[in-house]
């Protein structure tokens, strides 16, 4: 019988094994690392998605696991990404130091997050929720180097801030409902004070919000990305982020739903949702690291699917949720093409790599088919979250709200054609004769991901089924849909099966007229070999375009880009330090002071043994 | 196979045609207008015919690699797509294609799909001016997408519908043109259709003087023929896309030609006589005025 503690334990046990297999055998680490992981995710596959209950109780605390519909979504996610990151990090990170404590990290944040959703009491959700911060920011600083540190340090601080807004709300909630069980508080909740309801839905959603890198509490995912190595980093941005996510998910459609103020929690979050996704792609369009540039782009995808849970008609969590699959899936295979060409190349600045098509073909492949699907460009699975997306927020009359989504789609081209352009296409220089494509290990996670994007494009109705399944969790939501057909609310459907027929005719037809006779009639020539009006180049002439790349739009922009709120945080980090001053003077370090405080305190509370903010204490 | 599937197959070769004579006939007709505003004679109108057809008979030496080739597919694949999508004339099942399977939202993605794939065969060949041409061509989308966006929602939350075929059906008679019961939306459209077009003063893309004709430059023989084709077609399906939203469709084709044709002279007119724009300050024109139009054809509806 499969149960959850099972599972959970597969995880944690098999990250221990894996580090001491490090010990003892060449290799052992990621081979074990690689089967734990193979192993948990054939067990979250295999467990009922609504079952495999397991309570325990401690004292007067009861921890219960079990697996929903919803939380079955999410775990798979995790399972199957969990696992590719591995087999990817197998030969990407061979020959490294330090590969039994990555491993056992990495099964860590794995095992943590499915303990995040399948933790069915507020108390284990909360020591998930820290594991998973722990063992991933272990991960961030895994290089040991200056800048991973500081990067690592950035992310505790903002997880931490994060950590403690959940944990006050999970306080709060237990001082009303004397029970750690989340049912239990959902079902209390609506009965509970206005002031206790906002009080405890802005610390959730902001503590959640964290983790999903909702602006402005996202400086820390940038540099956290751009430092943690690449097969974590899919998992970071494919699936951690997205725990994120699936507590937003519980926040409006469990907690705020039955209260008063729930339309006013679904306009700000989607607004915050839309801004991030907006402002997001701007500064993505702006970098010049490709990882840096994936982590803008994560932030951004994330706002897209904030914007659609908020929404909370049928149709904007579908997209929601679908878009939370897709984005595991390309974002995935995009850090996954940029730690190809880093491991390869030994950079991941789009200043210095160009033209390595020839060289990594079939990372290219993966990367073109990444970039399509997130620009949303049909018949790939992007397009069909976009394409929901829009429909609900055209239903819900979020007329202004489209627009800046639109805009941030539309941006979108800027940074995934530099992405692609200058790592795969561009001027091909003897820099790059000696790369050699990827090994399997690292080839076949892509493959499998470009697979998935094109078969949810072509049968979305496959992946749509279980995230049906999640609505119905978390409310009674419908929409309908056939395995290749989406309805919107106004009537409205796509069909897939149509649009990619005739775009496959279309394309296979003009291959074949381009490539009719063609093979022999035409040679390859160099990148050199071009029109340059007369001009014949030398060998050594640097005609690369990658610095700078999107001046143009930069410059369109460049009012909206003074305003940056990591710049925000470090006047406020700098004026806090000489606050700190001023508390030296209270913190004399001498004991009679202290004793005159602890009395002071008692006076205080004496006099207003009343309540805090409208809660009995 | 019964009759309609016929019909239906028809339509499939005839749509294509008919877009691909009309639209390479326009390019001749303003090659001609362009000519006589300079004080020229020009070429005649039947020259750019003669130029596709020379082009797809010449041999093609070299290449730089898969994408190359794969580009002007892509820019093909698009627009005859796009075109199918989009109901050429009203209540004709010759015409029809696919129309009802797909909507404006699909098509505005649709639309991107050719220029994307452009720029990546472009890529490839590793010219800079090819580059520099897409990073100015991707920029400049972002600017004229914001009226045009803007125009189609207001459009789409007044009929409530995301359909074309929907609506021209509500633009039955010529008062009822959407030209006019939304006339704000009509010009963002339109001041978004002028950088659509890429003509002056937005022909920052392909600005021949300036970088070589941008992410052409390396395409030469059947390629180029093919992205001629693909061009002309794609003139033809915007321009049907926009008949169909604001000048309430065509049920035959001549008054269908008529509406395109003048349709078309907005962008080709405005272009002869004015200069180019730097690529941010076509992006940043996009933004003011007529985002203003559009925002003000949401605020009526809504209001």
């Amino acid at each position: 019988m499969i149960s959850v503690p099972v599972i959970l334990s597969v995880m944690f046990l098999g990250g221990v094994l894996a580090w001491l297999a490090n010990r003892f055998v060449p290799k052992g680490a990621s081979w074990t690392a690689a089967i734990i992981a193979a192993f948990a995710g054939y067990l979250v596959f295999a467990l009922p998605s609504c079952g495999g209950e397991y309570s325990l109780a401690l004292g007067s605390i009861t921890l219960v696991w079990k697996s929903t519909n919803y939380s079955a979504l999410f775990a798979m996610l995790v399972a199957v990404l969990g696992f590719l990151g591995i087999l990817y990090s197998m030969d990407f990170m061979a020959g490294k130091k330090n590969l039994g404590y990555y491993y056992m990290n990495f099964l860590f944040a794995l095992g943590a997050m499915l303990g995040i959703v399948y933790s069915q009491d507020l108390v284990s959700l909360f020591f998930f929720w820290e594991v998973m911060t722990w063992s991933s920011f272990m991960l961030v600083i895994y290089s040991g180097e200056e800048k991973s540190h500081k990067a690592g340090i950035k992310y505790f601080a903002y997880s931490a801030i994060g950590a403690y807004l959940i944990l006050s709300a999970i306080v709060i909630l237990y001082a009303q409902s004397n029970s750690f069980l989340l049912s239990e508080n959902i079902k209390m909740f609506s009965g509970m004070s206005l002031g206790t309801q906002i009080m405890v839905i802005s610390f959730l959603a902001l503590g959640f919000g964290v983790k999903s890198a909702m602006m402005p509490l996202h400086v820390w995912a940038p540099e956290a990305y751009k430092e943690s190595p690449s097969g974590f980093t899919a998992v970071f941005s494919g699936a951690l982020s997205k725990m994120g996510i699936f507590g937003l998910g519980l926040v409006i459609f469990k907690f705020a739903a039955n209260t008063e103020i729930f339309g006013y929690v679904r306009e700000t979050l989607a607004w915050l949702g839309g801004l991030t996704a907006m402002l997001a792609t701007f500064y993505a369009v702006i970098q010049s690291d490709a990882k840096k540039l994936l982590a803008y782009s994560s932030i951004g995808q994330l706002g897209y699917i904030i914007v659609g849970l908020a929404l909370g008609t049928p149709l904007g969590i579908m997209a929601a949720l679908f878009l939370t699959i897709m984005h595991g899936a390309f974002k995935a295979m995009l850090f996954m093409t940029a730690g190809a060409v880093y491991m390869r190349t030994g950079t991941t600045s789009l200043n210095d790599v160009s033209g390595l098509i020839t060289k990594m073909p079939l990372t290219f492949l993966t990367a073109l088919f990444g970039i399509i699907s997130v620009s949303g460009i049909p018949p790939l699975g992007g397009f069909i979250s976009k394409w929901m997306l829009y429909q609900a927020l055209l239903e819900t009359n979020h007329y202004f709200l489209i627009i800046v989504i639109f805009i941030a789609s539309t941006a979108a081209f800027l940074y995934l054609y530099r992405f692609i352009f200058s790592f795969f296409l561009g001027q091909k220089e003897k820099e790059v004769e000696h790369v050699k494509e990827v090994p399997w290990s690292m080839l076949v996670p892509m493959m499998f991901l470009t697979l998935f994007v094109l078969f949810a494009g072509l049968f979305p109705g496959v992946i749509l089924d279980p995230i049906g399944k999640a609505m119905g969790y978390l409310g009674n939501f419908k929409a309908s849909w056939e395995p290749q057909v989406v309805f919107s609310a106004w009537g409205e459907k796509i069909n897939m099966q149509v649009i990619a027929g005739t775009i496959g005719t279309i394309f296979i037809l003009g291959a074949l007229f381009i490539g009719y006779k063609n093979k022999k009639a035409t040679r390859v020539v160099s990148t050199k070999d071009i029109h340059t009006a007369g001009e014949i180049p030398t060998e050594n002439e640097n005609l690369t375009y990658a610095v700078n790349f999107n001046q143009p739009f930069e410059r369109a922009i460049a009012p909206i880009l003074k305003w940056s709120v990591d710049k925000l945080f470090n006047l406020l980090g700098e004026n806090l330090e000489s606050t700190f001053e001023y508390l030296r003077y209270v913190y004399t370090g001498n004991g009679q002071t202290y004793a005159m405080y602890v009395i002071l305190m008692v006076v205080i509370l004496i006099l207003f043994s009343g309540s805090i903010f409208g809660i009995h204490l | 196979m019964d009759s309609s599937t016929w019909i239906k197959i028809l339509g499939y070769i005839i749509t294509p045609i008919t877009a691909f004579v009309v639209g390479v006939t326009y390019g001749g007709i303003v090659r001609v207008i362009t000519a006589r505003v300079q004080n020229r004679f020009g070429p005649p109108i039947t020259q750019n015919f003669w130029d596709i057809i020379k082009l797809y008979s010449k041999k093609t030496a070299v290449h730089h690699g898969l994408m190359q080739h794969w580009g002007p597919i892509f820019a093909i694949t698009a627009s005859v797509t796009s075109l199918f999508f989009i109901p050429v004339l009203k209540d004709s099942p010759l015409w029809l294609n696919n129309s009802f399977n797909g909507d404006i939202i699909f098509l505005l993605y649709m639309m991107v799909f050719g220029s994307l794939g452009m720029a990546l065969g472009a890529g490839q060949t590793g010219n800079p001016n090819s580059a520099i041409g897409v990073a100015r061509g991707l920029a400049l989308m972002v600017g004229y997408e914001v009226p045009f966006v803007l125009a189609l929602v207001a459009i789409m939350i007044q009929f409530k519908t995301t359909s074309i075929a929907e609506l021209m059906a509500v633009q039955d008679g010529f008062s009822n043109w959407l030209i006019f019961q939304s006339p704000f939306a009509f010009i963002a459209a339109i001041l978004a259709f002028l950088g659509m077009m890429h003509y002056a003063p937005f022909d920052v893309t392909f600005a021949p003087a300036e970088i070589a004709s941008g992410p052409a430059s390396e395409f030469g023989g059947k390629y180029l023929a093919l992205m001629q084709t693909s061009g002309s077609i794609f003139t033809f399906a915007k321009l049907v896309l926009f008949t169909d939203i604001f000048l309430g469709g065509a049920g035959d084709l001549v008054t269908l030609i008529v509406k395109t044709f003048l349709l078309y002279m907005i962008p080709v007119l405005t272009g002869i006589v004015n200069p180019r724009y730097r690529t941010e300050q076509a992006i940043t024109f996009f933004w003011k005025w007529p985002t203003v139009f559009g925002i003000i054809a949401i605020l009526i509806v809504v209001l």
